[in-house]
């Protein structure tokens, strides 16, 4: 549906727009699915004229299929694994963070997902020395946890200085401003050298359930488009700016006392890994920082398996991550 | 800037469909038109078009953006310059990090009677302790939505922490800063407001940021409790919640923007299980995201404990208390000069709660 623009191609004069307007055809859409003889005669416009311009918009407009082949190639040599910083939770996401893709993390409060995504920040910009975007909607993020984190890995001060100027940090508190941040990183990821050290390779925002939920239920539909306005953001940021795209959401429950994730399920279907983190409830002992970590959407692992970490362990020293079992399956990651 | 989708702005929804079925679809086919021209071609008056163009001109810089952008590194520098809100109780500080963190949420949660309305009148007099002293010297709101705030009460607590003041005074600067913390000034630096539904509730948080801009030395908002106004003749709980959540992200911002420690108080509720009932929180599973940190006291036999459920930087602790004459104070070691933490001994303000009898809460709403 967009609209016509003088200019827009050659053969469209502020005459010819004008002449179509009082036929009624507006948008581009209306030109291209009108009839081009019709049109032509009522508008006393040249035959000739209208079809060339008809096909210099198609050819402006019109999506262009590409085949498997070219796919592949194209994500093997663009997409990167991220490693979260914890081990067993490498494992269970077969790796680690795909960039490209959107990633989901759902607990109940004070099941960690704040944690691992802190770990996730930390093991970006001190590891892989690549810049983070952590977006915060709950004021969860404390600078100084962080600080001791990157104090935990590398050892000397300029390192951790310089770790921490490569989390940039934006506060949101409502829908709108996380587009806003959204759209400030589109536009400055232009301006970014592929590959250069200053380029973001994640995007972390904690949390979206909490800008989402005031505005979602009841019969107003305003709140669920803007909800699929942003996983529609959301999917299209990750694969077009090449970034891995870490979300974390509520869980409720439902009528029946079982625990569900919140935003329903529309929501459920824009991530393409979900992660469900619970607490180890253990008869009489204390609480622990141990987490179990299921893995309950994956389109590469077989779903349901699970792994029990400690949140106090995330962010140890690690090596090189496990080789490909497989080498078709991609496994490239930056160093 | 310019590629941003027409959907995603902040406009009314009649306009934004009037916008969209016109062919505007991004900021860049708006931009460039006079508003008599857009309200022409979209079908809305001139002053919504105005106000179209006015959102969708405004530069990044002028969004406070750039406030809003920062590095870890600023923002550590920024966390290092606030303080806490100590409690007066040593074990819970430690527990805490120091005390309430200021610039965020922190939730309360206990069942009646095991001091959640105490430990708030102590924050609301330790907020005002002199900076030399290791307070924050600073001036605190306190919103009463059950009717349980005594002034009496907040003169004792208020007196005990002058006198702890002035025990431990060694310098002049010290002294000087004493000059000026009395109860009179603790009376009269603690701004109590009294709401008695959640609209009251609601229209106060509305305006509470215009009132920090002008009383810029608040570092403490209290809430007690915000369960009270939200639990009873509540028929639509799916409004109830889009409420609660919309007053979370209003209070984490407040928490953020103004630099001040807000503190909730919650009550609790009974969940039923298969084969048992326990005391959970209550307002429901999604408020449970809603604060940053919370701190749930309960009883274990005759003794008082508060333990950390969730924080973004603290491991989970559990520390008992006990609340005394003088306030929220550490348990003591035994010892026999000292009076044992006894609820039977605490003061008569406490008589009203039923004393403590055994574990679960059979009557609840």
């Amino acid at each position: 549906m967009v609209i016509l623009r003088e200019g827009e191609c050659p053969g469209l004069t502020a005459e010819v727009i004008q002449a179509l307007r009082s036929q009624n055809v507006r948008t581009v859409v209306d030109l291209v699915s009108s009839d081009t003889e019709e049109l032509a005669r009522k508008c006393a416009l040249s035959y000739k004229t209208l079809v060339a311009v008809k096909h210099v918009l198609l050819a402006q407009y019109t999506a262009f299929p590409t085949n498997g082949a070219d796919l592949y190639e194209e994500l093997l040599s663009s997409t990167a694994i991220l490693s979260t910083g914890n081990p067993s939770l490498d494992k269970l996401l077969d790796s680690g963070l795909y960039t490209g893709e959107v990633t989901e993390l759902i607990g109940t409060p004070g099941s960690g997902k704040t944690q691992v995504c802190l770990g996730v920040a930390v093991s970006v910009a001190c590891d892989l020395k690549r810049n983070v975007l952590y977006i915060d909607s709950t004021g969860g993020l404390s600078a100084s946890h962080l600080l001791q984190m990157v104090q935990s890995k590398a050892c000397k001060m300029e390192e951790h200085m310089e770790a921490l100027r490569r989390i940039q940090v934006r506060q949101v508190f409502s829908v709108f401003s996380l587009f806003e941040a959204q759209q400030d990183l589109r536009s400055s990821g232009f301006h970014q050298v592929a590959g250069g050290s200053g380029s973001v390779k994640v995007v972390i925002v904690d949390s979206v359930a909490a800008v989402l939920s005031p505005i979602i239920g009841s019969r107003q539909t305003e709140g669920l488009s803007l909800m699929m306005q942003l996983a529609g953001e959301l999917r299209t940021m990750a694969r077009d700016l090449g970034v891995a795209v870490l979300v974390t959401n509520h869980m409720t429950r439902d009528g029946n006392w079982a625990v569900k994730a919140g935003l329903g399920r529309s929501w459920s279907h824009v991530s393409q890994t979900r992660v469900l983190l619970q607490r180890v409830e253990r008869e009489g002992a204390k609480p622990s920082g141990l987490r179990t970590a299921t893995l309950v959407k994956s389109s590469r692992q077989p779903s349901q398996i699970s792994q029990e970490f400690d949140l106090g362990a995330c962010n140890q020293p690690q090596d090189l991550l496990p080789a490909p079992r497989d080498f078709r399956k991609i496994n490239i990651h930056y160093h | 800037m310019m590629q941003r989708d027409v959907a995603s702005f902040a406009f009314a929804p009649a306009v934004k469909v009037r916008l969209i079925s016109a062919g505007f679809l991004t900021a860049k086919d708006i931009c460039d038109l006079r508003p008599t021209e857009l309200s022409k071609e979209a079908g809305i008056s001139q002053q919504e078009a105005l106000e179209v163009l006015q959102e969708v001109r405004r530069g990044p810089a002028e969004q406070g953006a750039a406030e809003s952008r920062l590095t870890a590194l600023e923002l550590l520098e920024r966390e290092q310059a606030l303080g806490t809100v100590i409690t007066f109780c040593s074990a819970l500080d430690q527990a805490l990090g120091g005390g309430i963190p200021v610039g965020k949420t922190t939730e309360i949660c206990g069942a009646p009677g095991v001091g959640k309305t105490q430990l708030c009148i102590q924050l609301a007099v330790d907020a005002q302790i002199p900076g030399c002293f290791g307070g924050l010297g600073g001036q605190a709101v306190y919103i009463d939505t059950e009717g349980s705030f005594l002034v009496e009460r907040v003169v004792d607590v208020a007196t005990a922490a002058v006198q702890h003041c002035t025990l431990i005074t060694k310098d002049t600067e010290q002294r000087e800063a004493l000059q000026s913390f009395t109860v009179e000034t603790v009376l009269s630096q603690l701004f109590l407001f009294r709401c008695h539904d959640y609209v009251e509730l609601l229209a106060q948080t509305h305006l509470l940021p215009d009132f920090l801009s002008q009383h810029p030395k608040v570092r403490l908002v209290v809430i007690d409790s915000i369960a009270f106004p939200f639990r009873h003749s509540f028929e639509d709980l799916s409004l109830r919640t889009r409420l609660l959540n919309g007053l979370a992200q209003q209070l984490t911002q407040i928490a953020s923007q103004h630099s001040v420690a807000v503190v909730l108080t919650n009550q609790m509720t009974t969940r039923i299980g298969q084969n048992q009932s326990m005391l959970v929180p209550a307002l429901g599973e999604s408020w449970g995201h809603a604060a940053t940190q919370r701190l749930i006291l309960h009883w274990e036999g005759k003794h008082r404990f508060a333990s950390l459920y969730k924080s973004p930087s603290q491991r989970e602790a559990t520390v008992p208390y006990q609340i005394t004459p003088h306030g929220f104070r550490d348990v003591q070691l035994p010892d026999p000069s000292v009076t044992p933490a006894d609820p039977s001994l605490t003061p008569s303000l406490n008589s009203r709660k039923r004393p403590r009898g055994e574990e679960g809460d059979p009557s609840d709403a």
